[in-house]
């Protein structure tokens, strides 16, 4: 087979595919429902599409999409080996005030503190992910359940913390002072400034990837996903596997909590991380792009881009941005209703003997 | 003539596969018909055609006389076939009398009617002499008994052809011989049964006719009082076959494999492993006998590192690994091929390649660092599937596509690849060809003249005794018995297996 005709066959592929199909559905849907609220759906996607798009709206969605395609990037770790981490929003609090306190109480130069914070944000991220991992290999406590626990302390500690010791006494709200102007992450002079995170993001993307496709624990990973009875049988060292993983994978959300308040708001303000479900998002961006970097860049991007064009149609034309996460909800059912109805259906040889092994592979 | 279950010119293609070309079948009614083949032969594709799981591109099929055609399983049971899958479909946390009458369940009014349902299970299985409690509950019960539990559930729905896929596969010599008797019984009560296997014994000792594929292809259909399986197998591959005859090896050398005193204890404080002490010289094959649960299983997950001794030492190669890892003992030198190739020697997800890898992936050959070599792995990969012949369309694709006998070849081809001396092998066999038998007794032997030390454990005792230089005997967690393979029969392992003295 060629490249050329591989390569038409994928983009006929892409077309038909489940993802194409059902952002398709969800617009028909979505322009069904303003419609109902007595507005033009063309004036409504026209508005979304220019708030994304055009302007300062680029800058926005491309400044949304580092915490939404980082906190998949966290989460995509440990779940190619089967971890799901539900702890990432605890993480990425926890590292976002370790980060803020460095940058607002080191001294040095500006890009010295900002690196340390950087450093202490993911640390901070990592040992609050290596908790529900000890949890698991030794206490045969699950993941999933401890991490998502542990996403209640975080918010309350960090509250507690920003509330007394650390508060901003000239201000009225629960949060810290600013981070000194020299010691914030600086912004790009592209696309009306963007924060340098997304160099960091682009990085770690392109790290992961190579990770994932190119290295032993890469491949180790990927197994113990398929199968951990086989990873073990082949020798690999499962539960120190999911305590690194889960470590990495705290770092990059302790990461993104720092740029978060560092590189965007700069300063931490109690609840502010949380309100805006960046884990959440990315827990769905990593599902649906199956844990692939490039995929994840593609989901986080589309996500993004709704959010911000939802929040430009609500405040031009009036039409809720609740809009928007109606649309992003049809799409996730729709894709989740299309691949339980292909697994259902399909007469492949392949599928067959997917069934659960009814029929013995043979053919 | 009239036949109960007739199939004319089945045809199936998959991509790049005539799975089944032009076969016909013909059953009389009250026969045990065997269909017989190779792995990739196309019986599990032809069973599938006939329950109305796969659609035919050519053909058709008549029951009793009418012609059918089946959109689905549900119109292959109403037309009265019932199906006993390999891997069996039941729910096991429900009762037996609820798996059997699921669907198809007796009322009462708007409710579910569980006495009756426990009554009718009753009287079927006093019927079709079943031996089975039919308020127990499926995940206590062993395999032997889940089959019959498959058996009734299709007469509960008045199936009058049994479909029974490779059903000697997963059983002890004991309960096969159980399930001849069912089988016969269902035949005096008149109904059908196509019989799938890759055992020829079991065909001649069972069956009324047999059907042989090759390739996709009916190549014979015989009376099984005019044949035997010496024929049916020359039919079946094509070739002469020769399989049991023993050859011995050279003298034993150095010490592989030492074990002392090793014990395991349960969590309800029952030895499942006693104090068993054993060794392994390079160039011989070592047997392991015992009916299946006498404590074989945790024998070589203590070997392998999978499970930890409570006491007693484990050397390989002279170095003491009682406290080391899996990964630390491969790299002593240990290979294994383990009884369960769908959960734990593969992941069927995986790609041919990366299946091919594991256990490997941290040799210096594969990586560079902690970068592994892409193409040294493909290259092993492609190698490794030219040597021990696995059927597959290219090394990457998934594993899920390889039929039983072609996976286990992957399985034999990854661990014994690498020449290691010291080879585990878990039921290399159970469940494949006679082809991929003799293939891999070739490799064992092969191993074993290179100077490798090989444990063998098997359920088939003319195995063991085909293979081993020596036999251990295992009875309740302890080896009983060590016995010459030349100085001993099967009646002898059989009496030591359960426990008597000989």
């Amino acid at each position: 087979m060629t490249t050329a005709r591989l390569s038409a066959a994928s983009a006929r592929q892409a077309i038909a595919s489940p993802v194409t199909f059902s952002i398709v559905v969800a617009f028909l849907l979505g322009a069904l429902i303003i419609l109902l609220t007595g507005t033009d759906p063309l004036l409504a996607y026209r508005e979304m599409f220019d708030g994304a798009f055009t302007g300062s709206g680029l800058r926005n969605t491309l400044a949304r999409m580092i915490p939404i395609v980082g906190m998949a990037l966290a989460i995509s770790i440990p779940f190619r080996a089967g971890v799901i981490n539900l702890g990432a929003e605890g993480q990425m609090v926890v590292g976002g005030l370790a980060g803020t306190l460095t940058a607002i109480y080191a001294t040095g130069p500006g890009w010295m503190v900002i690196t340390l914070a950087l450093l202490a944000g993911s640390l901070a991220g990592a040992l609050w992910g290596l908790l529900p991992a000890i949890g698991q290999t030794r206490l045969k406590l699950p993941i999933l359940i401890v991490s998502l626990l542990l996403n209640y302390p975080a918010r309350a500690i960090t509250g507690y913390l920003v509330r007394f010791p650390f508060a901003d006494p000239t201000v009225t709200s629960s949060s810290t002072v600013s981070v000194p102007a020299a010691n914030r992450i600086p912004k790009l002079p592209w696309f009306g400034g963007i924060s340098a995170s997304i160099i960091i993001l682009a990085v770690l993307l392109v790290g992961v990837a190579l990770f994932n496709r190119r290295t032993v624990p890469g491949y180790e990973t990927r197994m113990t996903g398929l199968n951990s009875r086989f990873s073990r049988y082949g020798g690999v060292p499962v539960d120190r596997q999911v305590v690194w993983l889960m470590i990495v994978s705290g770092a990059i959300a302790g990461l993104i909590g720092t740029h978060l308040v560092v590189g965007e708001t700069y300063r931490f303000l109690d609840g502010d991380l949380v309100v805006s479900g960046f884990a959440w998002t990315g827990l769905l961006v990593s599902l649906l792009a199956m844990h692939q970097p490039g995929p994840m860049l593609a989901a986080g991007a589309f996500f993004a881009a709704l959010q911000i064009g939802g929040l430009a149609m609500q405040r031009n034309i009036e039409v809720p941005w609740q809009l928007a996460q109606v649309l992003q909800a049809i799409v996730i059912i729709m894709l989740a209703g299309r691949f339980v109805i292909s697994r259902r259906t399909a007469v492949e040889p392949d599928t067959i003997i997917e069934g659960e092994s009814t029929v013995t592979g043979e053919v | 003539m009239d036949y109960e279950l007739e199939l004319r010119g089945i045809t199936k293609r998959f991509p790049g596969v005539l799975a089944n070309d032009h076969i016909d079948l013909a059953v009389r009614p009250g026969d045990i018909h065997a269909i017989v083949g190779e792995n990739g032969a196309g019986k599990t594709t032809l069973m599938s055609i006939l329950y109305g799981l796969v659609h035919p591109d050519e053909g058709e099929i008549a029951v009793g006389g009418r012609p059918v055609r089946f959109h689905s399983a549900l119109d292959a049971i109403e037309a009265g076939l019932g199906m006993v899958h390999q891997a069996f479909k039941l729910f096991p946390t429900l009762t037996v009398a609820e798996n059997v009458v699921f669907r198809a369940e007796p009322m009462k009014g708007w409710f579910f009617d569980r006495t009756a349902a426990s009554e009718r299970v009753r009287s079927l299985a006093a019927e079709y002499g079943l031996e089975v409690d039919p308020d127990a509950r499926i995940e206590d019960l062993p395999v032997g008994v889940l089959q019959r539990v498959e058996i009734l559930k299709a007469l509960h729905r008045n199936a009058r052809i049994l479909i029974l896929d490779e059903p000697t596969a997963v059983l002890t010599p004991q309960e096969r011989d159980g399930l001849f008797m069912v089988m016969r019984r269902l035949k005096e009560h008149g109904h059908t049964i196509l019989f799938i296997t890759h055992k020829l014994g079991e065909v001649i000792a069972v069956a009324d006719m047999v059907t042989v594929l090759r390739a996709g292809k009916a190549v014979a259909h015989l009376n099984c009082r005019e044949t035997s399986s010496v024929k049916i197998s020359r039919l079946m591959t094509g070739r002469d076959v020769a399989l049991g005859e023993r050859t011995s090896g050279s003298a034993p050398g150095d010490e592989i494999l030492r074990l002392e005193g090793v014990t395991v204890t349960d969590e309800h404080g029952i030895g499942r492993l006693v104090d068993a002490s054993l060794a392994v010289r390079r160039g011989e094959i070592v047997g392991v006998a015992g009916v299946a649960g006498n404590g074989q299983n945790e024998l070589i997950d203590i070997i392998t590192g999978l499970k930890a001794a409570d006491r007693g030492t484990i050397l390989i190669n002279g170095t003491d690994v009682t406290h080391r890892s899996v990964n630390e003992r491969r790299q002593a030198g240990l290979a294994y091929i383990p009884e369960d190739r769908h959960r734990v020697g593969t992941a069927a997800h995986g790609e041919v390649w990366a299946n091919l890898l594991m256990g490997f992936q941290r040799h210096s050959a594969f990586r560079k660092g902690r970068w592994l070599r892409r193409g040294a792995v493909r290259e092993h990969a492609r190698r490794l599937i030219t040597d021990y012949d696995v059927r597959v369309a290219g090394d990457d694709s998934s594993v899920a596509t390889l039929s039983g006998g072609n996976l286990q070849k992957l399985v034999v081809a990854r661990e014994m690849g690498h020449e290691a001396p010291l080879l585990i092998a878990e039921q290399p066999t159970r469940g494949v060809d006679v082809g991929a038998i003799e293939f891999i007794h070739s490799r064992l032997l092969a191993a074993r003249d290179r100077g490798a030390g090989v444990l063998l454990v098997s359920a088939e005792l003319w195995e063991l005794l085909a293979l081993a230089d020596r036999i251990l005997v295992m009875f309740e967690g302890r080896i009983v018995a060590e016995l010459e393979a030349n100085g001993t029969d099967e009646e002898e392992l059989g009496l030591y297996m359960t426990g008597g003295q000989a």
